[in-house]
């Protein structure tokens, strides 16, 4: 038992060295500017554009569904006005990154280790390094700038889609106004509420990608391998979106 | 295909830039490409009030809290942001209010002449502008937190009063109570008998009354008879006489009256004479109380008292011996 703890405890300072390890590979690899560059916006392309329908699909519904519990809870004891408060704080401060980064994470963190993972187990990386191309600026920069950059895109435009389904919903099913609603939505609306929710998607998007290329450049034992890293990549990924969302919430809101 | 990617990375990333520009200007109320002023109030505490509350004139908005900030003198500094083309009063003050019961706060502009009627407020008002400078004076309502903490001591006092009025009618105050409930029926019913024989009383009189009415009235008949008579009298020159004998008796009253007058005057000057003459005792009466004049000095000197005795009495002895020996003191001699 005692030699199976120490086992973890190595295990677990080599995982962390390795992500150290990689994490400075990949800060090496920033000034190759002319490798990661034209490869970024490929993978703008497929991490934020492609990514939109299911963002603004996910934040639709949940907007509808933030005005009608709104209304639920708030019905005889609060104003319903409230409701345009509920969904737009909601919104902008929690549901729009985390339900969007979680969605997110199954799509593109899943996509890069399994494609990442495909590569490294048949040995594509291992060809690119021998071509003496970086597979640091070739592979992993270009995902991870991508994701840092385009998540708080997806973010701003699901938080507009949510509140515009909220509202909608409330002129349809609640008997509410326009007006109470805006009332309502500008209510405590402070500027810190729209750039605390874009950076946290910033920080989100940065993990994803970063947990998706490590865990799919560690791959190993074939398509098995590949399913199993797919796997872990959207395990973590949507672990750490967690524990991040706690921490810039302790960090920035109190 | 790079140029595809291109556009549509640039299109999603434009339309996010354009909706969290848009949207963040449109919810803080910004108003963009306009001269907004700032200007900075004073205030003891600013309560709720917060950075981005709305400033409102007569309940209309026309700014936002841009900043607070602590200043010297245990003041707090609020800078309000007013709209463009708003005209403030020419001598604001800010009051900071909730403005609802759910926690907003709102800072109102309102004319300095035109503070409403607390006494807390007026005097934080009368405070910041003593303050001096160029800022506006500041006051604080209290919210509805306070005001129910407020209500909820006014309750506790409430129930301590009741507590404490339960604890003084205990049993024993009941009973007592009770019983002084049965005596003062037991009086109530004294009085009610009471009452009613006086009632009687009372009835008795007014039949009394009533005979004597008609007693009255008997004798109103009998005065009017009388009256009769004499006006029959008058008819035979009795009247006349009578009065011819009255206004004899009338004059006989003047000169008894004129006699008695100057018996009154000389009573009157005998009276001055008598003043003078108690006025000369009393002189005489303080001379001798002064120990002055010859009764004053035998009043006060014994010894002229004692010689004065025994010159009387060797007066006697010499009157007694000129009665036994006349012819010791006393030669008749006729030759």
């Amino acid at each position: 038992m005692i030699e199976r703890v120490g086992r973890g405890t190595v295990r677990a300072i080599n995982a962390v060295g390795r992500f150290g390890h990689f994490v400075g590979d990949m800060v090496r690899a920033v000034p190759d500017v002319a490798t990661w560059g034209r490869l970024t916006i490929v993978q703008m392309r497929r991490v934020g554009v492609d990514s939109l329908p299911v963002a603004l699909f996910i934040a639709a519904f949940t907007g509808v569904v933030l005005a009608l519990q709104a209304s639920y809870t708030f019905t005889g004891t609060v104003p319903l006005y409230f409701v345009g408060t509920l969904v737009g704080k909601t919104m902008m401060l929690e549901l729009g990154p985390v339900l969007a980064g979680l969605a997110l994470a199954g799509r593109v963190g899943a996509s890069m280790a399994a494609e990442l993972g495909t590569m490294k187990v048949t040995e594509q990386v291992d060809a690119l390094e021998t071509l003496a191309y970086d597979p640091q600026s070739f592979l992993v920069l270009p995902r991870v700038i991508a994701g840092t950059a385009m998540f708080p895109v997806i973010v701003a435009l699901a938080i507009l889609t949510g509140i515009v389904t909220g509202w909608v919903a409330s002129l349809v099913l609640l008997d509410l106004s326009t007006q109470e609603f805006i009332k309502g939505l500008k209510l405590f609306y402070r500027f810190k509420d729209t750039w605390f929710g874009l950076f946290k998607s910033a920080t989100f998007g940065f993990t994803i990608t970063l947990v998706g290329c490590v865990v799919g450049l560690r791959t190993r034992g074939g398509a098995e391998g590949v399913g199993r890293s797919t796997t872990q990549a959207v395990v973590y990924s949507a672990i750490l979106l967690l524990v991040l969302d706690a921490f810039w919430a302790l960090v920035l809101l109190r | 295909m790079r140029r595809e990617n291109e556009f549509a990375v640039g299109l999603v990333v434009i339309a996010a830039l354009a909706v969290v520009v848009a949207g963040a200007l449109w919810l803080s109320g910004a108003h963009l490409g306009k001269a907004e002023a700032v200007y900075t109030a004073r205030f003891r505490t600013v309560g709720g009030l917060s950075v981005g509350d709305p400033v409102v004139l007569r309940g209309v908005r026309v700014g936002r809290v841009e900043g607070i900030r602590l200043a010297q003198g245990n003041w707090v500094e609020a800078d309000l942001k007013i709209y463009a083309g708003v005209q403030a009063p020419p001598k604001p003050a800010v009051i900071a209010a909730s403005a609802s019961l759910f926690g907003e706060w709102a800072a109102s502009l309102v004319p300095l002449e035109q503070l409403p009627n607390d006494p807390n407020v007026r005097q934080a008002i009368a405070e910041a502008v003593a303050a001096g400078g160029n800022k506006w004076p500041g006051a604080t309502l209290p919210d509805i937190g306070q005001l129910t903490a407020q209500a909820s001591r006014i309750a506790t006092d409430i129930a301590t009063v009741s507590s404490r009025i339960q604890s003084a009618f205990d049993s024993e105050a009941v009973l007592e109570l009770r019983s002084s409930i049965k005596d003062f029926g037991q009086v109530a019913n004294r009085i009610a008998r009471v009452t009613n024989e006086q009632a009687n009383v009372l009835g008795s009189v007014g039949q009394n009354l009533q005979q004597g009415s008609e007693v009255l009235a008997k004798a109103a008949t009998n005065l009017q008879v009388t009256l009769g008579r004499v006006d029959s009298a008058t008819n035979q020159g009795q009247l006349a006489t009578i009065l011819n004998n009255s206004a004899a008796t009338s004059t006989d009253l003047r000169a008894a009256s004129q006699d008695f007058r100057e018996l009154l005057d000389a009573a009157h000057k005998n009276q001055e004479s008598l003043v003078r003459v108690l006025v000369a005792a009393d002189s005489v009466m303080s001379r001798i109380a002064n120990r002055t004049g010859t009764l004053g000095l035998l009043v006060a000197d014994s010894t002229l008292y004692r010689e004065t005795t025994l010159t009387m009495i060797q007066l006697r002895q010499l009157l007694s011996d000129i009665q036994a020996n006349p012819r010791k003191y006393f030669t008749f001699s006729v030759f």
